[in-house]
């Protein structure tokens, strides 16, 4: 960064850090953004791209570090006054109030000033139809949020940051949910943006996207910065990829032992997917057409970028969430109509995404963590009462045999470390051996060592004939683990890979680069 | 400090400082505190057959707060044990009214079971529009309250109304005194022992079936016993019915024991001193017996004070009230500190 560039940048960092707990996010990282361009920012996921977003946008305090807007030092991590040095963003998930009319809502959230001591319904119409209007929208004022399609409704995001006089704007993957004709009409719209005078800075994923959109590209990796703003015609997609997922990446040294299934002879086959469909989430595209099958003693790993189907897929493996039509089978049997405590009954067990609020209550104690979800097992007779005692012998158990470290089984889940929550929920989950296992981002936010016993514990039970689905946004955890990788973009399989996995390859296709 | 002395204080010091501000609001209006306060403790205790008194309200209380204490802890404000109560008594006095002639063996118990079934399916009105139609179990319940009253009123002074009172409230006929619990005092063998058995029965459910121990799970995080497989609609249906039929069982208690009929506008707020008695007793079967033991107290008090003292009943009442906000802002309070000690711990977890 040369210093005549620092001098015209509208935003200027130095030394911004994030740090969760003992975690570091985001390394101390320098950048600086010139006036009137569209600026991107990519990394994987955990690479600190929106922790940086969130820093700049006065959400959280960073750990240490500086930064100025339009030359004005950001002393305090506070979004109004973040605000009224003119920077804004627009989230991934928004936040317009669903029941809220076009009008309300963006009045309820924007930095504007109402004229007029009391609000009047039609006055509050006609004062926001002109933003409307100059937007070139045609959504009326009066129109339910609820009612918009997604697009619509980041247009909205987009109208009420700039009505606050937004200078810098700043959107946290716009593109995640909008359909191919919505991301060009956005794109487009960012430019028209930009050639008024707007500085927007982009977080992206797809590497189609940035090429089609950015002046310049910044690559984050593992919380550094990879790429430091740089002119888009000066970067190859494929150096790009290689920046983004690491040069050189350890393919690490397992490669013996999941090739290892030499000439595999066709084993049963104890969980399928055939011609699966769903309707789409709020967060994530519909599942279309889907089959996949996972063989006994077998690690099928799901590689993609987040939201691209993966909670969807592991909503209906689980029976979460039911199909729209296809058919799944779990141990020879159709259970595409059964429920998730059915299943649960012929083997199928999951690890969920998010250990704190899907994997174990955090309030209730650690024996009734682990054996509550089948406590009728610890009674004689239906109307018998429960043994306590022979289900905390049970938890302790569970609980040793998974290397858990706490004090009593009476302290609470939440006093865990992350790692040994994560452990808690194995034991709960493994300790019995199950045929079929869904292990959905098991090692996220773990550190080596909690990481190691995780895939350790895995492999055993591959070992011991499980089949086990595991989805991750971590490619090195996939390559280590898996006997075959299956890549998720947009709610289809789109590319498998065999032993000895290729991480370029795999990268690549997670987003769509092609060579 | 052991986690039962420091429970203990979280309980009992809201409850002293609820009596402090009630005494200095009583004072600043004018009235003699120290009368306010014999008051108090000869309504409760010291005046003859005001012990008795206690007891006899602390029996419908208990019994109630049992229902409560289940569905507290699964995470549903059910605040209709005002209406379950109606119900229930409504359900008993009907038996009791019907079958005049039969068998008292054959009428209590069929009563007592009719009592528990009108109170539960009462509730599960509520539950079932919570559980399929997602409406607000707190509205509905309290709507559910004055359907009630005005079903007892259409009763009383309709199908089952008593031809012989004059009174300004209408009411049932007396039930037959060979099928009461007890007599117009309240307190009973009988009656104690009915309190027991629920008790027990309460705190198996609770601590000692899969139904209890699911429930905590659902009250304390739903999502995460759905990722578990728990049946959340059957155990939200299943507790619906279990706070009607304790309801409603204290309901048919009132009809066979102490009142020994059905009056119009009877029992105005034992529904809604339930609560307070549940949260009070920490939502345990043994902290709600004893906690049913005071507010039974403050009850008789309530009843007695305006013979001794000017102040008006409703004046005990704000203590109660008091009660109820001062633990309940404490429950709040204790889980914003934890939210923010796990706050800093669950920072990793925004990471993605």
């Amino acid at each position: 960064m040369t210093a005549t560039a620092s001098e015209q940048a509208v935003l200027r960092c130095e030394d911004i850090a994030v740090a969760y707990g003992d975690v570091q996010a985001l390394h101390p990282t320098s950048l600086a953004f010139e006036q009137g361009k569209i600026h991107v920012l990519v990394g994987q996921n955990g690479a600190g791209k929106t922790s940086l977003a969130r820093v700049l946008a006065g959400i959280i305090q960073p750990a240490g570090g500086r930064f100025w807007i339009r030359g004005v030092e950001a002393r305090e991590a506070n979004v109004q006054l973040i605000r009224a040095l003119g920077l804004d963003i627009v989230h991934q998930r928004f936040t317009l109030p669903p029941s809220f009319t076009v009008a309300e809502a963006l009045e309820l959230v924007s930095a504007r000033k109402y004229a007029g001591a009391f609000y009047s319904h039609r006055r509050l119409a006609a004062s926001w139809l002109g933003e409307l209007q100059q937007a070139e929208m045609s959504v009326s004022p009066n129109a339910r949020i609820r009612d918009l399609p997604i697009e619509t409704i980041q247009s909205l995001e987009i109208i009420r940051a700039l009505a606050g006089r937004a200078q810098f704007l700043i959107l946290d993957e716009p593109t995640a949910l909008l359909s191919p004709g919505g991301v060009e009409s956005l794109f487009s719209r960012l430019r028209q943006l930009r050639d008024a005078g707007v500085t927007l800075l982009l977080i992206l994923h797809k590497l189609r996207e940035v090429m089609a959109v950015a002046d310049t590209i910044s690559v984050l990796r593992a919380g550094r910065l990879a790429l430091p703003p740089s002119d888009i015609a000066d970067v190859s997609e494929q150096q790009l990829s290689d920046l983004i997922i690491g040069e050189g990446a350890a393919v690490e040294t397992q490669a013996g032992e999941t090739g290892s299934s030499v000439a595999r002879e066709s084993k049963a086959v104890n969980l399928a997917l055939a011609d699966l469909s769903t309707a789409p989430s709020q967060a994530e595209p519909a599942l279309a057409a889907l089959s996949l099958a996972v063989e006994a003693g077998e690690i099928l790993g799901i590689a993609g970028v987040e939201g691209n189907g993966q909670r969807r897929l592991v909503d209906v493996l689980t029976g979460l969430v039911q199909a729209q039509s296809g058919a799944v089978r779990l141990l020879g049997r159709d259970v595409t109509k059964l429920k998730h405590h059915e299943r649960r009954s012929i083997g199928l067990r999951v690890v969920p995404f998010d250990r704190i609020a899907e994997g174990a209550s955090l309030a209730l104690p650690l024996w009734e963590n682990v054996t509550i979800w089948n406590a009728e097992r610890f009674r004689q007779s239906r109307f018998a009462p429960l043994k306590i005692g022979a289900m905390k012998a049970a938890a302790e158990k569970a609980l040793e045999q998974f290397n858990v470290q706490y004090e009593s089984l009476e302290q609470p889940a939440g006093s865990l470390s992350g790692g040994n929550m994560q452990r808690l929920i194995l034991a709960r989950e493994l300790a019995d051996s199950p045929p079929v296992v869904i292990a959905a981002q098991p090692t996220r936010g773990l550190d080596f060592r909690a990481t190691q016993y995780v895939w350790s514990a895995l492999r055993r039970l591959k070992q011991d004939g499980a089949s086990i689905i595991l989805v991750s946004s971590d490619l090195d955890e996939l390559i280590n683990l898996s006997d075959r990788i299956t890549v998720m973009r947009g709610g289809r399989l789109v590319a498998e890979f065999a032993p000895p996995f290729e991480m370029q390859g795999i990268g690549d296709s997670m987003i769509g680069a092609t060579r | 400090m052991s986690p039962w002395i420091t429970s203990g204080i979280r309980i009992v010091a809201p409850i002293a400082l609820a009596f402090i501000l009630g005494f200095v609001l009583f004072a600043s209006a004018g009235y003699d505190v120290g009368e306010v306060i014999s008051g108090l403790w000869q309504g409760a205790l010291a005046a003859p057959g005001s012990a008795e008194q206690s007891l006899r309200w602390a029996i419908p209380l208990a019994v109630i707060s049992f229902g409560i204490v289940i569905t507290l802890r699964t995470g549903e404000f059910n605040i209709g044990a005002q209406g379950q109560i109606l119900l229930g008594g409504f359900g008993a006095v009907s038996v009791a009214l019907l079958l005049a002639d039969w068998s008292p063996y054959l009428v209590i118990p069929l009563a007592l079971m009719f009592g528990i079934v009108f109170g539960a399916l009462w509730s599960a009105i509520a539950g079932v529009l919570k559980v399929w139609f997602n409406a607000d179990e707190v509205i509905n319940t309290l709507m559910l309250n004055f359907i009630a009253a005005l079903l007892i009123q259409w009763v009383t002074t309709g199908p089952l109304k008593d031809d012989a009172t004059r009174g300004e409230t209408a009411s049932t006929p007396r039930v037959d005194q060979t099928f009461r619990l007890s007599d117009g005092a309240g307190v009973s063998i009988e009656l104690i022992a009915i309190v027991l058995i629920a008790a027990a029965l309460a705190w198996i459910i609770i601590e000692r079936s899969p139904f209890g121990l699911k429930s905590k799970l659902v009250g304390s995080s739903p999502r995460v016993a759905a990722w578990q497989g728990l049946q959340i609609k059957r155990i939200h249906i299943t507790t619906y019915l279990l706070t009607g039929a304790f309801a409603g069982l204290a309901g048919a208690l009132e009809v066979l024991g102490p009142s020994a009929r059905l009056v119009t506008g009877a029992t105005p707020t034992l529904g809604f001193t339930a609560i307070v008695v549940a949260i009070v007793g920490m939502l345990r079967v043994p902290g709600a017996l004893l906690a049913a033991l005071f507010f039974g107290g403050l009850q008789a008090a309530i009843l007695f004070l305006p013979i001794v003292s000017r102040l008006p009943s409703s004046g005990l009442r704000i203590i109660e009230g008091l009660v109820a906000l001062l633990i309940t802002a404490q429950f709040v309070w204790l889980r914003r500190r934890r939210n923010r000690r796990q706050i800093m711990k669950d920072g990793e977890e925004s990471l993605q």
